[in-house]
């Protein structure tokens, strides 16, 4: 029993040195926004500020347009998310269903694209966007990450999760007089739940994190998206101005762990049904 | 028909309210809301001239500004009007990107072109054409906490500059005794505390100038003469041995108590309206080869794919006439002779005295602008990952300075 | 022929699904890639427009004569080599604690997977901040029990070791859970009659649950390398590719070529070098798969 015990004691004294260094950063991040720039740096380091500094939160709205960047980023990720849903469940019934003309030799074009991180398009990208007039718009942030390789990724997961469906159902919609799309709409789409939620979570993560293409893209500090807004919290000679940048990151952080902790369960079985793993 | 005239009269309409509701852009790399507010200020006078005419100031930060600017350039979004530093000058001369002002400039009486001191425009013009007017011409100088220096008991930089021991070996031995790193207070900070990123020429060609070096000249290298070795070897060992630097990685600001001293320009001096230490300013120190004042230099210039390439051209001239040159001159030294003669120069900006302003001018006066190059980004690049092996306690100066060399020969 | 006019509008209707698909890819992806191939000829400045045909000089130049690109591409493959194996220990170690039931597993894996969830630019912003010279909090703890850390940032290898460790922290708990979904779907009857006949836990693992799991840990291999050669943001903001170029990778160095120095055409040459890095580190993990199966 003793011996028993002390496994139970040491497993957890285990996950919990393990632990460690996945909580703390996020705690450090939350306990420094409410300190000004002298306590920061403090030596010893104090986990619990010595006064709340609510100012930093407000701050960090006054120095630059920092609600009106939420949004963007927030409407850009649910955007990016609803476009890219709709055309890779699209694409990727017809590619699992549909024995169309040339639907292997699209699966191979698309294949090339798979793993292909936007680093080797963005240079003609940004001519490209320059020639459409969309440079300084948010428009590069949706159309690169839904036809990109993050779209194609998309369409294949969907195409995996539609093949291991059971075709009879949907036969027996066909038969009674639905169309194609129809089928797709009423029956293959709820059928594939778990999959839209999880590539729709991955969609989101992404554009959320999107970090390089607002980067070469945007240069109005209105249309800027969280992560160079978080970037940007610098004196004017580009240091970081610590207690600002880590009260942004809180207020840029804690609402998505909300989130996420509400619906975790959720979220970690869609990812463990959508057949994510292959 | 009746309905094409209407259609006319509108379609004119429109198109005058277009004309005169006309936006400037000019991009800063400050976001001081002193002197945004100096600037927004000059706009205001300049837009209640102008009916219709709206100018903003964008702020890129300075470790950004060079690729921010350049994006916006190369992506057809250009803005109309922009600060540009001596080091970018070369570069962007070149390129073709600038509007020559030269016409909007020289034609005007009133502006007084010949009052610009001829030294200073070398950068920006080439033949005839003029791409750019500097609006600081402004020397390095140290800051210093007198409080400090006060309760420490020694001379401060001031007396020192009387008692001409005012050296790069003295304000060494200072740093050393005025830090202590395990409250964070240290002896010295590089200029912005950027010395080890973007600001390395900033915190090296100061002392490395007083020793008689140079970083390049005539298409050669100097940062291998004994001469700059023998300056970069005292300021790794106030780094390393003497512990009086605030080193890499660390942050301590001069500006809120955290360095006894800091070498930097006068538009600073905003940073200190909340200080609670009394502060004093000094020439930089002189070293082996006497004194070396350094110049950075900034210029405002417009761009020429603007849109409205008239009218930034017009306000360009505005911001750079005798007037606003005397305004900006409490945080940017302009390189108008008349202005800096004259008393205004002097009582520019309350948070100096007149004496303090006197050490800025004479620097002006004596100074050497900071380095610039047609292939100067390419040369930093290349310099700045051997400029790391440095930063190290263990660093071979010599042989650091010769890989530096080695790297940046073939661009010179 | 009703059969031919059935496939004749099965064909329309399929091309019909995938035509957003389709266009967008041709505009946004496939285009440009072929671009890039084009611009890698030339030699092309971003800030005066000026462009001319060079041939394969930018690929000489950076295969021969330009001293950082191999090191660059060294730093890649460091970073890739570092980041893969440990990601997959730590993910492979987690779901093995984590996919039983016990008191408290909802938690630590809610725990493992929050930075997942994390902005990266975030993530990289507050380590960076913890990982400062002596006043960091890292080297500040480390102090309390006797470790004098070094300054992590600033030191070449450390700065390596520091980014790959934090890139690590930040993404393994998206591939704990695709293991813990494997691991969940392997019946237990394979590993009670296992234990049953005596096998030790070791054996179990190593006969019955590890080859059970391959193609898992192929797919998440595949998508780690993949992963870690494009990270960008994460150097970016911890190291700016520095110290002496120690963490400039492949991705940085794209980019920094291309829109900081304004070489388009050089920076396109390393993307095209890029792509094939890519498709010979992905042919070679497929390949390595056909062989396992």
């Amino acid at each position: 029993m003793i011996s028993s015990r002390i496994q139970t004691v040491s497993w957890y004294l285990m996950l919990a040195i393990a632990s460690v260094p996945f909580v703390f950063p996020l705690l450090w991040m939350l306990s420094a926004a409410f300190k000004g720039p002298a306590e920061i740096f403090a030596t010893p380091p104090t986990l619990i500020p010595d006064t709340m500094r609510w100012s930093n939160f407000l701050e960090v709205f006054s120095y630059q347009p920092f609600a009106r960047q939420y949004v963007n980023s927030l409407y850009i990720a649910a955007l990016v998310s609803g476009l890219t849903l709709l055309f890779a469940s699209l694409a990727g019934y017809a590619l699992a269903r549909i024995r169309f003309a040339g639907s292997a030799l699209l699966l191979l074009l698309l294949i090339s694209a798979l793993m292909m991180p936007e680093e080797v398009t963005i240079i003609p990208n940004f001519f490209l966007m320059r020639e459409l007039g969309l440079m300084n718009t948010h428009a590069p942030l949706v159309l690169l990450p839904v036809f990109g390789s993050q779209g194609v990724l998309a369409t294949f997961l969907m195409r995996q999760y539609f093949m291991a469906l059971p075709k009879e159902l949907e036969e027996a919609a066909y038969l009674d007089g639905l169309s194609r799309f129809g089928v797709w709409w009423k029956i293959a789409l709820p059928l594939s739940r778990p999959a839209l939620a999880a590539v729709g979570i991955i969609t989101f993560l992404n554009s959320w994190n999107l970090f390089l293409e607002p980067l070469v893209f945007i240069s109005d500090v209105r249309l800027f998206t969280l992560p160079l807004a978080l970037a940007n919290f610098t004196d004017a000679y580009g240091l970081p101005l610590w207690h600002l940048q880590l009260a942004a990151t809180s207020l840029a952080v804690i609402p998505t762990l909300i989130v996420y902790i509400a619906a975790q369960r959720q979220i970690i079985e869609s990812f463990a049904l959508s057949g994510v793993k292959g | 028909m009746i309905k094409q005239i209407v259609l006319a009269t509108a379609l004119t309409a429109f198109s005058i309210s277009m004309a005169f509701a006309q936006d400037l852009r000019m991009t800063v790399w400050t976001g001081s809301d002193a002197h945004l507010g100096m600037l927004n200020d000059i706009a205001e006078e300049f837009e209640s001239t102008h009916p219709g005419v709206t100018v903003n100031f964008e702020t890129i930060p300075f470790s950004d500004y060079v690729r921010g600017l350049t994006l916006q350039l190369a992506g057809g979004n250009p803005p109309d009007l922009g600060w540009l530093l001596e080091s970018s000058a070369p570069i962007f001369v070149d390129a073709g990107v600038l509007l020559d002002v030269s016409d909007k400039l020289r034609n005007d009486a009133a502006y007084n072109f010949s009052d610009l001191s001829q030294s200073a425009m070398t950068l920006w013009q080439s033949s005839d054409a003029i791409y750019g007017i500097p609006f600081s011409t402004s020397p390095y100088l140290t800051y210093y906490n007198a409080s400090m220096f006060s309760s420490a008991g020694i001379a401060t930089p001031n007396q020192m500059v009387k008692e001409g021991s005012w050296t790069w070996e003295a304000l060494r031995i200072a740093a050393k005794k005025l830090s202590d790193p395990a409250n964070g207070v240290y002896g010295f900070q590089s200029p912005d505390g950027l010395g080890y990123d973007s600001r390395i020429m900033h915190t090296l060609i100061p002392i490395v100038r007083s020793y008689g070096g140079e970083a390049w000249v005539n298409g050669k290298c100097g940062f291998d003469s004994p001469e700059a070795i023998q300056a970069i070897t005292l300021y790794h060992q106030m780094i390393f041995d003497d512990k009086s630097t605030v080193p890499p990685g660390e942050q301590a600001n001069f500006f809120t108590g955290g360095a006894a001293m800091t070498i930097n320009q006068i538009s600073r001096v905003s940073n200190l309206d909340e200080a609670n230490f009394e502060w004093g300013l000094a020439p930089l120190p002189s070293g082996p080869s006497g004194e070396s004042p350094t110049i950075g230099q900034a210029a405002i210039v417009a761009f020429a794919r603007g849109q409205n390439t008239e009218l930034a051209a017009e306000f360009l001239k505005y911001m750079t006439d005798t007037k606003n040159s005397a305004t900006m001159a409490q945080f940017f030294p302009t390189a108008r002779k008349s202005v800096l003669e004259g008393d205004a120069f002097l009582n520019s900006n309350s948070a100096f005295s007149a004496e303090q302003i006197q050490i800025v001018a004479d620097a002006i006066s004596k100074g050497g602008v900071l380095p610039s190059h047609p292939a100067y980004p390419q040369i930093e690049a290349a310099m700045r990952p051997r400029f790391d092996a440095l930063w190290q306690a263990d660093a071979v100066i010599p042989s650091v300075m010769a890989s530096v060399c080695r790297a940046i020969q073939p661009l010179l | 022929m009703p059969i031919i006019s059935l496939r004749c509008r099965e064909s329309i209707t399929g091309w019909l699904f995938v035509s957003p698909t389709l266009a967008g890819f041709l505009i946004f992806f496939f285009g440009p890639l072929i671009a890039v191939f084009g611009y890698s000829a030339t030699e092309w400045n971003l800030l005066t427009q000026e462009t001319s045909f060079v041939g394969f000089e930018n690929y000489t130049d950076a295969l021969t004569e330009n001293q950082d690109f191999w090191l660059v591409f060294r730093n890649s493959l460091v970073f890739a080599a570092g980041l893969v194996p440990l990601n997959m220990v730590m993910a492979l170690s987690l779901a093995m604690a984590l996919s039983r039931p016990f008191a408290g597993q909802v938690l630590f894996r809610t725990i493992f997977f929050a930075p997942v969830i994390t902005a990266a630019v975030a993530w990289a912003i507050v380590w960076k901040f913890l990982l400062q010279g002596e006043t960091g909090t890292v080297n500040q703890m480390l102090a309390i029990v006797g470790i004098d850390g070094p300054n992590w940032l600033r030191e070449p290898n450390w700065a390596m070791v520091a980014v790959i460790v934090t890139r690590v922290l930040k993404t393994v708990g998206l591939n704990m859970i695709l293991y813990i979904a494997a691991l969940q779907s392997i019946p237990r009857d394979y590993t009670e009659a296992a234990l049953l006949e005596g096998a030790s836990r070791w054996q179990i693992f190593g006969r019955i649950i590890w080859p059970l799991l391959t193609p898992t840990t192929l797919v998440i291999m595949i998508v780690t390398v993949v992963g870690s050669l494009k990270v960008f943001d994460h150097i970016y903001l911890m190291t700016g590719g520095g110290p002496e170029n120690g963490t400039m990778v492949l991705a940085f160095f794209i980019y920094e070529q291309g829109f900081e120095f304004f070489n388009v055409g050089y920076a396109s040459a390393l993307a095209v070098i890029m792509f094939f890095l890519i498709v010979a580190l992905t042919g070679l993990q497929l390949r390595l798969k056909g062989g396992l199966q």
